[in-house]
């Protein structure tokens, strides 16, 4: 080798520093000479080694903290002395080490925490250290990638395909306020006149009267909903300073540790729009993949959407163009983007806007949304066709997400819900993600199945959807639901477990919480936000590639499921009429907790030919 | 010092995400805002910086090992704050 340097290691402790024995194998595989010596031993026995042993490079650890300055300053004293500083280069690292600390002692090199493999190694060999790009810059990764859609059991395939074909045929005839605002959102809603400020009388015309009375006096006289505020000049200045500075310090690191996948999503809805960025970053920073809007209930029980760069201090933040624009600029590219549209009466319309303004994703559920999430069944399952459409024309894969177990409903109930949607979507060209609930729900309360375990009814539930079809699934929303407690680490440590276990299952992508979860008593903090995502990185660093063997409980369990879907399936199939097994309760019926929603109740109406 | 003081075991540990521009400055400000609110004998545990700022957990200790520890006897403690 050409530039083969001889290195002198020495451990200034008592015991070795293991971190300086990775090095020295990390020098030794690139092929330099290594001479490690005892720990502990006087630093004059350590000086005289490197002059008598010609070494090239001198590297010291340490890693008890009490002393290092003085220590480190007497050996330099002693290199001094002996003539070593002008012959070699000396570094030291270790955890009491900080590379400050190296420059103000003169040594030529500080390795502290964190420092890598390749750091230490281009020191040695005289070269300017690269960074790995992969800690650095990651590529925007696509959820619904990879799976073919096919489905594995025939008979409920067939039933699906019966129920989807009536659904499409029922709502292509019908029409609501929901869908006209999102047909006019589409049509007359121009991004870049919006952007340059340009009135869009012909749009605001047609879409004011759709609008129930809050949203129209906002387009007709200016007024903003009662529990908003619009940011000002200077607010909206001190957001772009923010963003520019933060920008010189951005890194995106990789969470996951040797496996492409689960990607990880961070849902953000601090109610304020500045607020969220900032979560949005730190997330960024910390490793999210993606992020997930969440705005709030009343936005989902308003007709018509507001505008405006507007804030408020409840939980959900408000959708509007300029809302979403200055969120969507703040994103680093490789970021993931879902805003979700699946509860209320703006659905289509949150999906057109989505598109134009370049999210990435949504999300939309008609059984959910309906049965757990106050929206009347006939006007969201109406609203989600049309919705599904636009998904389609803008590209947007979605989620379809089964919170209505969290209200009670059992999951193959659930499940067969998420199905039927996700066979429509399919029927529209579409590209659903299957979102199973990881979380300690009503149904496993009462019936105990994790009496004992988390495990085996979370495993069940991928083992059954796997055993249905080929498609991906992104558990949620978020996994651990109502296993965090108000404590931190607890909270962070489920979240961790939960990822994990869905790592090892597999899965495509999850969405975890913050370690305020369980907390109700205000806004969650960024803080709260680095536990979770540093707990899941932990997580997957634990466990690596290895893998989860399914007990036979859960594969009992997972067959459980399969035939409650089937029965489920073949009762929705038999009434014929989807919207009226909806408020019949066959998806989740008042005694297991879903309770048809009202908003929008009588607002569907036939479509004019 | 404060009665309530009386009460820690051990130290206070202030965790919070500091908007800043390296690690180095969340250290100092995260030690200077300890110094405001009063204490001393401070130090920084943990510091993690990326992009928006540094999640920080800087520490107070209120009693090292060899101290006098007045929760032992709280209510002895409370009288002689009264004395």
């Amino acid at each position: 080798m050409k530039d083969r340097k001889r290195v002198l290691l020495a451990p200034i402790d008592p015991v070795h520093d293991i971190g300086l024995k990775m090095v020295g194998r990390s020098l030794s595989e690139a092929g330099h000479e290594i001479i490690l010596l005892a720990p502990d031993l006087p630093l004059e026995e350590i000086v005289q080694t490197a002059l008598d042993k010609h070494v090239d490079v001198v590297l010291l650890s340490r890693t008890v903290g009490y002393g290092v300055a003085e220590l480190l300053s007497r050996f330099n004293d002693l290199a001094d002395a002996a003539g070593l500083r002008d012959q070699v280069k000396i570094g030291i690292g270790g955890m009491a080490i900080r590379p400050e600390l190296a420059q103000e002692l003169g040594f030529d090199a500080g390795f502290g925490p964190g420092t890598t493999m390749e750091e230490s190694l281009a020191f040695v060999e005289g070269r300017p250290y690269e960074k790995d790009v992969r800690l650095t810059q990651k590529q925007r990764p696509c959820v619904a990638q990879g799976h073919s859609y096919e489905y594995l059991n025939d008979r409920i395939r067939g039933l699906l395909e019966v129920i989807a074909s009536r659904i499409a045929a029922w709502a292509e005839e019908r029409t609501s306020p929901g869908v006209e605002r999102a047909r006019v959102r589409d049509e007359l809603w121009d991004m870049d006149k919006w952007r340059s400020g340009e009135k869009m009388a012909e749009f605001e015309a047609a879409y004011a009267p759709l609008c129930e009375a809050l949203v129209r006096s906002y387009y007709q006289k200016g007024v903003l909903h009662p529990k908003t505020r619009r940011f000002t000049a200077e607010e909206a200045d001190s957001l772009n300073t923010f963003l520019t500075r933060t920008a010189l310090f951005m890194n995106t690191p990789r969470i996951q540790h040797t496996l492409e996948k689960p990607i990880i999503f961070n849902q953000y809805g601090t109610g304020c729009p500045i607020m969220d960025i900032t979560h949005i970053k730190v997330s960024e920073a910390w490793g999210a993949d993606g992020v997930v809007h969440f705005d709030p209930s009343w936005g989902a029980r308003t007709e018509g959407l507001f505008d405006g760069f507007i804030t408020h201090s409840e939980d959900g933040t408000v959708i509007t163009p300029d809302n979403l624009f200055h969120i969507h600029r703040s994103l680093e590219p490789s970021t993931l983007w879902q805003v979700r549209a699946h509860r209320g009466l703006n659905t289509p319309e949150t999906v057109v806007l989505a598109g134009k303004i370049g999210a990435h994703m949504t999300k939309i559920n008609f059984c959910y949304g309906s049965l757990g999430a106050g929206t009347d069944p006939e006007r969201l399952t109406v609203d989600a066709y049309y919705a599904m459409k636009y998904a389609k024309k803008y590209d947007l894969p979605f989620d379809v997400v089964t919170n209505e177990e969290l209200c009670g409903v059992p999951a193959y109930k659930a499940f067969a819900g998420m199905l039927i949607v996700a066979q429509l979507a399919r029927s529209l060209g579409c590209r659903p993600v299957l979102q199973p609930l990881f979380c300690y729900s009503p149904e496993v309360m009462i019936s105990k199945q994790m009496e004992d375990n988390y495990i085996d009814f979370n495993a069940a539930k991928i083992i059954a959807l796997r055993s249905i079809i080929d498609a991906p699934i992104w558990p949620g929303a978020p996994i651990a639901f109502l296993t965090q407690t108000e404590d931190r680490v607890q909270s962070s440590a489920a979240t961790a477990f939960h990822a994990s276990l869905s790592a090892m299952l597999g899965v495509d992508a999850i969405s975890i919480a913050s370690s305020d979860e369980a907390y109700s008593g205000g806004p969650i903090t960024v803080s709260s936000k680095v536990d979770t995502l540093r707990a899941v990185a932990e997580g997957f660093r634990f466990h690596g590639r290895s893998k989860f063997m399914p007990s036979e409980t859960a594969t009992r369990w997972a067959e459980d499921i399969v035939r409650g879907i089937e029965s489920v399936l073949a009762s929705v199939a038999e009434k014929g009429n989807f919207v009226s097994a909806l408020y019949e309760g066959i998806l989740g019926s008042r005694e297991d907790g879903a309770y048809p929603g009202r908003a929008g109740a009588h607002t569907v109406s036939k479509r004019s030919t | 010092m404060s009665q309530i003081w009386q009460h820690v075991m051990d130290a206070l540990d202030v965790e919070t995400f500091l908007a800043c521009e390296s690690e180095e400055e969340g250290k100092n400000l995260a030690l200077t805002m300890m110094k405001e609110l009063g204490f001393s004998d401070i130090d920084v545990v943990f510091c993690q910086f990326q992009g928006p700022g540094a999640r920080v957990r800087v520490r107070a200790y209120l009693y090292r090992a060899g101290d006098s520890y007045p929760w032992l006897d709280l209510e002895k403690s409370t009288e002689a704050k009264k004395a």
